[in-house]
């Protein structure tokens, strides 16, 4: 069974990189690489050719292309000792034409001309944007700059070692002072005097990588972070997992003691603090409250995350889904053709045809009649508008169910096995209990950790119609927005849970039916 | 009786009157049954059903008024939905108030839009867009998963290929598939079809092939391919006629599926630029909040809902008759 599951997580791992693969083909070879400036205020400040510069550079930011600029060249030889930095100020100036203004200048720029070309970039010069009288223009300087698209195997080689980024004392390259890791018993956010392990780090990127909270699950970590994918502008410079995880709302304000011994009423969650380079320096304001460079934190905000509110929805409604349609379903199959099978199969037919948006709004309708709230409020939260998204969601899943349930003891019932069973005196109640709901179940069970699992994916036309702040839509505000990092994180987390579900299914129903093996060798 | 006992009579010799008859093998063969025809069985069940022919009834009704009414009143998205565009009395009219402002016509019997046009017309016209798009896209479906899936379930190496072609092209998101087909070819008509086909079939041909593989190994075939029966022959003789109602059934639930997710893309802002059905409840969707305004909002929903739904009936009805087991 071991070997078994592992060759099947193996494959599984293999078609979830195939399907990053495919997603990143179609969204970076095959879409025009522009559109990702459609909703970006700073590109359309651009002029001229710092207008060719800013989209290169953040092409590269984003991960289309390998963009190399003639000053960060001349740098990196600087760097090296190849020139002095007096030289390098010289060579800087690439004249009118963006060939050299003198002699020094031109060979360089031939070297870096052929030597990036030799790696197969394309090197481009551009020339001085200039007014009718001489002058250039705003941005027009001339620029040189080489750039290459990335290989689709680099690109996936990038994008999954950069998925885990375990935080070490060396992260942060600027000068820290002595690096190392602190560990406390008594938190400083708690002021000193409360118990409260904590490890502390200087040169990490976090500064807390251990501490607990009132927060479930009151212990936290910032060593390992997921990295998905960063957001272009969904959530611009945030990774799409934190974009999901990251609780909503209105800020929640209690008394904190800073760093520095400051104290005030703020939302700042201090437990949060990353290292933002020489920022104690340039605020004046962070230096009222810390006494390093870890000055970056988030806020404590009352409600969920995206992935919280989904889940929630999600995981009640497939309860509510499961408790009702089984009952309903078995009572289908032992009265068939009458009353309640009539009634459960005009169900099945009206979910099956009618467009999903339909009865949607209907039942929103219908709920909102009765007096249910059909809108979502983070601020005022109330368990009375959970109930409407709830059923919503249940009700495809209670007709499918319903369906699939019925359909089971039906084919059960009519084996030669129900039949024998009758025939040596078993009564109807034990056949059906003991034998038929039993084998009949069994397909039902495969489904279950794919429903659970599922909640976590949201569902897209629910939050939008109740105006949920779930992740359901964020592949498609994504894809409205050209977000290809939030496309890509999010494909993948939908294809790691697809292929966790299967697997698991399987074990699930390997564990229920002792008659299914997935080692024994084919018949 | 008589005459056995006066052959002799006849003056006959034995050669004449005893002759060896010929063995008719056909006729040997030959069981004296019930003519049966299929197909004529098929219709004999589905229209003992009352429902059935009621549902027939409204589809044809149906079909007439989404292929053939907006072509006979000449019905033009470009002019059409705009001639009141200037007169703002004639919008968002409820039925009552639009027979009050144009008189009482079969146009006016759902009411007017946002723009003062006529909502039963628009959804008409819509409808055939929608339709057609569901039937054009179930038939590509069908036809390339039935196939597939058939070779499929037949081959263990296509099994093994297959199988993990579906693992990965299941796990693709779909949205973005059609958004990424849709922004690259513009949202054309043709362009959802494609969208909907590239990928879409692979589910039935998946199904199919489970099914194949149930039938495929059950002790009829395995005697038949004992007998040296080629494959072709059990694929087409022993199979197939099994599969008719499953085919039928899954027809049944595709058709209104792709009707659905027409619906949902527009919805969600990713579906067709032409006047869908989606398109028109899309657009009325701020309508639905408005008091008086409803109209707008629920009939293309209930026309959407209804068509779906006798579609629905209807193939499900006849996968059931298609049958042989229910034409006992």
């Amino acid at each position: 069974m071991t070997k078994y599951l592992i060759s099947r997580i193996i494959r599984a791992v293999v078609s979830v990189v195939i399907v990053v693969a495919v997603v990143m083909v179609m969204i970076y070879s095959f879409l025009d690489k522009q559109s990702i400036f459609a909703n970006d205020p700073v590109f359309t400040k651009q002029k001229s050719n710092g207008k060719q510069v800013y989209m290169m550079q953040e092409w590269e930011r984003y991960g289309y292309l390998d963009y190399v600029n003639y000053t960060d060249y001349l740098q990196e030889l600087t760097d090296n000792g190849a020139i002095t930095s007096e030289q390098r100020d010289v060579y800087k100036n690439l004249g009118k034409n963006a060939a050299g203004a003198n002699d020094g200048a031109a060979e360089y720029i031939q070297k870096f001309t052929e030597f990036y070309q030799s790696q197969g970039y394309t090197v481009v010069p551009l020339k001085a944007d200039t007014r009718a009288n001489g002058a250039v223009k705003d941005g027009g300087q001339p620029r040189l700059y080489a750039y290459r698209d990335v290989p689709i195997l680099n690109r996936l080689w990038n994008y999954f070692s950069g998925l885990f980024k375990v935080d070490n004392i060396h992260t942060v390259e600027e000068d820290v002072g002595e690096r190392g890791l602190e560990f406390t018993l008594y938190d400083p956010v708690y002021g000193g005097n409360k118990f409260s392990p904590a490890i502390m780090g200087n040169g990490t990127h976090h500064k807390y990588l251990l501490y607990f909270d009132n927060q479930f699950p009151y212990i936290h970590q910032n060593l390992l972070k997921v990295k998905l994918g960063m957001s272009y502008s969904v959530n611009k410079g945030i990774d799409v997992f934190d974009t999901m995880t990251q609780s909503q709302g209105s800020f929640v304000k209690s008394t904190i003691t800073y760093p520095s011994g400051w104290a005030e009423d703020s939302a700042d969650d201090l437990h949060t603090a990353t290292y933002s380079a020489g920022s104690l320096e340039k605020g004046e304001l962070n230096q009222k409250y810390f006494v390093d460079d870890y000055t970056s934190v988030t806020t404590v905000k009352s409600g969920m995350s995206k992935m919280g509110y989904s889940f929630v929805i999600g995981i009640l409604s497939v309860i509510l889904a499961y408790m009702l349609a089984i009952p309903v379903g078995i009572a289908m199959a032992l009265k068939k053709d009458k009353f309640m099978d009539k009634l459960g199969t005009f169900y099945i037919i009206f979910i099956m045809a009618v467009p999903s948006l339909g009865y949607i709004f209907l039942f929103k309708a219908i709920g909102s009649s009765v007096g249910l709230p059909a809108k979502f409020d983070m601020q005022n939260p109330t368990w009375l508008m959970y109930i409407l998204p709830i059923v919503s969601l249940a009700l495809p899943s209670i007709a499918n169910l319903m369906k699939w349930l019925r359909r089971y003891m039906i084919d059960q019932m009519n084996s030669d096995y129900v039949k024998f069973a009758r025939s040596g005196g078993l009564s109807e109640r034990e056949i059906f209990s003991k034998h038929i709901l039993k084998n009949a179940i069994i397909p039902i069970v495969h489904g279950i950790p794919g429903s659970m699992l599922g909640a976590l994916t949201g569902a897209i036309i629910t939050e939008r119609v109740y105006v949920v702040p779930g992740v359901g839509n964020l592949l498609t505000t994504a894809i409205n927005s050209y977000d290809n990092g939030v496309i890509v994180g999010v494909t993948l987390f939908y294809a790691l849970l697809s292929v966790t579900s299967v697997i698991l299914g399987d074990i699930l129903m390997s564990m229920v039916d002792p008659r299914i093996s997935f080692t024994a060798k084919a018949r | 009786m008589e005459k056995l006992h006066n052959l002799e009579h006849l003056n006959m010799s034995d050669e004449e009157l005893f002759s060896m008859a010929d063995r008719d093998e056909l006729a040997s063969e030959r069981i004296t049954a019930p003519r049966y025809s299929y197909w004529q069985s098929v219709f004999r069940v589905f229209f003992k059903k009352k429902i059935n022919i009621i549902a027939l009834g409204l589809l044809a009704v149906m079909l007439i008024f989404i292929y053939v009414y907006p072509m006979a009143i000449g019905y033009d998205a470009s002019v059409d939905p705009y001639v009141n565009l200037m007169d703002s009395s004639t919008k968002h009219l409820p039925p009552w108030a639009a027979f009050d402002r144009f008189g009482f016509q079969l146009k006016w019997i759902l009411g007017a839009g946002k723009s003062g046009e006529s909502t039963f017309d628009a959804i008409w016209y819509g409808s055939r867009i929608s339709v057609t798009l569901a039937l054009v896209c179930a038939a590509i479906n069908m036809t390339v998963g039935v196939v597939i899936g058939a070779l499929w379930g037949f081959s263990k190496k296509v099994d093994v290929f297959m199988t993990e072609v579906y693992n990965i092209i299941a796990n693709v998101p779909y949205i973005l598939l059609i958004s990424v087909i849709v922004l690259i070819m513009s949202a054309s008509f043709w362009a959802m079809v494609f969208a909907l086909t590239v990928t879409g079939w692979i589910g039935i041909a998946y199904f199919i092939r489970t099914q194949v593989i149930i039938i495929r190994d059950r002790e009829y075939n395995l005697a038949s391919r004992c007998l040296g029966t080629p494959v072709t022959r059990i694929a087409m003789k022993n199979i197939l006629p099994f599969m008719t109602s499953v085919i039928v059934t899954l027809v049944a639930a595709e058709i209104p599926s792709y009707i659905s997710y027409e619906v949902f893309l527009s919805y969600i802002g990713m579906g067709l630029k032409d006047m869908s059905l989606g398109k028109l409840i899309e657009d009325a969707q701020s309508a639905m909040v408005t008091p008086g305004w409803e109209f707008e909002f629920w009939s293309p929903v209930a026309v959407a809902s209804i068509i779906a739904v006798v579609l629905y009936l209807v193939g499900q009805n006849l996968g059931d008759a298609s049958d042989p087991r229910t034409h006992m």
